[in-house]
């Protein structure tokens, strides 16, 4: 139905970055894409930030991520490989901090605002999710690095926070505070001054001192960090990157798909396909006769109760398929792939290979 | 007339994993609510203007619209609260108001919440806490983020505490801990769907939510559940003889592809009540599948109408 396949994609894509609304299957999506194309010979990685219990376990990830790509034992004959990867974003701003910080590495590790940022901060683990993307593609490891992003804002989150450090970065009151000054006295900032002063008044004189030590300890990386944000941000935009955009044919998952591709679209990365996952299938209809005879209440017992499913499920596979005509619109030349709703979970190699073979239309 | 637990506290915070109807719970709570003549406060915090037009109105914003009025005078209330809203509304309240002129921009907020972890989540917290207190409503319903983040943002209170030791930030962390630790003031309503995954997540983030947070749970919601219809596991030919008729060859195929299709469904729905009855036996509601992608203004009636049923009470 479409002229390119998500085959051609997986054959020539260095980056894929899978991206969408929330339960609609995103993870999975992601590792049977990459086992697709460590099956069709490239060794594949693919990097995933919070994978259902089960299917971690499959993958060999379970457990706090070790930050490492894990190989998949006997998913993959013959040249290609596949090995995944759960990501640890503290881990990757520490072994940054190591690298790029020089002698005030040590000192900024212990710094609790630091300590808290690393683990919790929103946007700092999309960004690091980036970074270690960013490593696995330099490496000569692999031919192809795939990211499963967070939900959907999340999503737009994950391609914006290189930029969005750099705004960090150029932030007054963030200047203001590593300007070289040897005491807080002397930061002469109105805003800076305002700043920390509602919150040592907030929260307290000690998170202050802490403050100020953090700013000035990643003013040493400054540099770094930006030539760094502005590599990640041409990888995303490169023609060998590719986003798949996944959704449900539910109306909401359909309107913030759709809103993605729009943003995807306007942010200049490049769209690689759409998966449709959780498609009611259309029935075979059911004869002029037999509708008939249901619709006059002719038709009683068992019989009555398997056409009203029927008659009910076509209605509803119909207007999924209204719904998803919007969001296909947007596709262009990309590949569109529907996947029936499965009545099994995909959480092993066994299952994510089938649901490769739904995605290759090769089943 | 509303069951027991919708009137057991003041806030409800809804909670689930993205994709499994959250959104559309709390909207249906509301409703349930309203009918029965309470002034209902619902609670987006996570952007999510959807809930507006779900209920009649417009898109939510930071300023509070009236969605529904209900014969018996109760009505559902609505608005959205973002870190950004909540900052400033608590800089006034503790007189920070010339500073928050020179210093509280967007941007100064984004260095306070860097600077100080779970801040942006406690100050939306701590302005539902402040609304619960100054008795703005009858019942505060809350759309907490979806799951993955309702973790975070529902911890974000213990974790301030950990590592800020005294000061404002304290007080409003200590007094957020308080609120959600009482049942009369605050309970969970955890949403989840019939399939194995989402099934899986309710469970982690119920065990994670009542241990180390001591938050009431209210009755687990069981979204999009399959009617139960006991002939999808005869075949077509003996339903048909059943109902003393007989069908054409395609007819039978036809019926045949549903059948199977959706015996398969039940079997997986059936598995799934049989686990939570296992790891997690708490009293649940079962809402209905709806018969269409989109939810249209009758389809919450619906899941009102369900909502109130007595929860089951698992085997």
């Amino acid at each position: 139905m479409t002229e390119r396949a998500l085959n051609d994609v997986l054959a020539s894509a260095a980056l894929l970055v899978t991206c969408g609304p929330g339960g609609v299957g995103k993870t999975t999506t992601a590792a049977a894409l990459g086992l697709a194309a460590a099956r069709a010979g490239r060794r594949v990685v693919v990097v995933t930030i919070d994978p259902a219990r089960r299917l971690a376990d499959a993958l060999g990830i379970e457990g706090a991520g070790s930050n490492e790509p894990h190989l998949v034992v006997d998913a993959v004959e013959g040249p290609g490989s596949f090995s995944a990867l759960m990501l640890d974003a503290e881990r990757t701003f520490d072994d940054l901090i190591r690298e790029r910080a020089g002698d005030a590495a040590e000192k900024l590790l212990a710094n609790r605002v630091y300590r808290g940022i690393a683990g919790s901060l929103s946007g700092a683990q999309e960004y690091m999710a980036i970074e270690r993307v960013h490593q696995l593609h330099n490496s000569d490891d692999f031919d192809l690095v795939v990211i499963d992003t967070p939900p959907s804002r999340h999503a737009i989150d994950v391609l914006e926070a290189p930029d969005r450090l750099v705004l960090f970065l150029s932030n007054p009151i963030y200047r203001a505070l590593t300007m070289p000054t040897r005491s807080l006295a002397r930061i002469t900032s109105a805003a800076s001054t305002a700043f920390l002063w509602t919150v040592k008044r907030l929260a307290g004189p000690k998170i202050v001192e802490e403050i100020v030590e953090f700013f000035r300890s990643l003013s040493s990386m400054e540099a770094g960090l930006r030539t760094r944000a502005a590599e990640m941000s041409a990888l995303l935009r490169d023609e060998q990157t590719a986003f798949v955009l996944v959704s449900s044919p539910r109306a909401e998952a359909i309107d913030e798909a759709t809103f993605l591709a729009q943003a995807l679209g306007a942010g200049g990365f490049g769209l690689g396909g759409i998966v449709i996952n959780m498609v009611h299938p259309l029935p075979a209809p059911l004869s002029a006769k037999l509708t008939t005879a249901f619709a006059k209440g002719k038709v009683t017992g068992p019989l009555a109760e398997q056409i009203g499913y029927h008659h009910e499920l076509t209605v509803l596979a119909q207007a999924e398929r209204d719904e998803m005509r919007a969001l296909v619109a947007l596709a262009g030349d990309a590949p569109v792939r529907e996947i029936p709703l499965l009545d099994h979970d995909v959480h092993d190699v066994a299952t994510l290979v089938e649901l490769g073979h739904l995605l290759m239309n090769d089943a | 007339m509303e069951p027991a637990w919708i009137t057991a506290s003041r806030v409800v915070l809804v909670a689930g994993k993205g994709g499994v109807g959250s959104s559309t719970v709390a909207a249906a709570l509301a409703l349930v609510a309203a009918r029965d003549g309470r002034d209902v406060l619902l609670v987006a915090v996570d952007g999510k203007p959807g809930l507006g037009p779900l209920l009649g109105g417009s898109a939510l914003t930071g300023t509070e619209q009236v969605l529904r009025r209900e014969p018996g005078g109760g009505r559902v209330r609505a608005r959205s609260i973002t870190p950004q809203q909540a900052f400033a509304d608590y800089l006034d309240l503790k007189g920070f108001g010339s500073i928050l002129r020179r210093a509280a921009s967007a941007a100064s907020l984004d260095v306070v919440a860097a600077s100080t972890p779970g801040m942006e989540h406690l100050l939306v917290l701590g302005k539902i806490k402040e609304l619960e207190r100054t008795r703005a409503a009858d019942l505060i319903i809350v759309d907490a983020p979806p799951a993955g983040h309702a973790a975070p943002f529902l911890r974000s209170a213990s974790a301030l505490q950990e590592v800020v030791s005294s000061g404002p930030v304290r007080q409003q962390a200590d007094e957020v801990a308080a609120m959600l630790a009482d049942p009369a003031r605050a309970q969970a309503l955890l949403v989840t769907l019939p399939e194995e995954t989402p099934v899986n997540e309710l469970i982690e983030l119920a065990y994670d939510v009542e241990e180390d947070l001591g938050l009431a749970l209210a009755p687990l919601v069981l979204n999009a559940c399959w009617a139960d219809r006991t002939a999808l596991a005869l075949t077509a030919a003996v339903a048909a003889k059943r109902s003393g008729t007989t069908l054409t060859a395609a007819d039978r195929a036809a019926l045949q592809g549903t059948n199977s299709f959706g015996a398969a469904r039940l079997a997986v729905q059936r598995e799934q009540f049989e686990r939570l009855d296992a790891q997690l036996p708490l009293p649940r509601i079962r809402l209905p599948r709806l018969p269409a992608p989109r939810l249209l203004p009758h389809h919450l009636e619906m899941l009102a109408d369900a909502l109130v049923a007595q929860p089951e009470v698992s085997a």
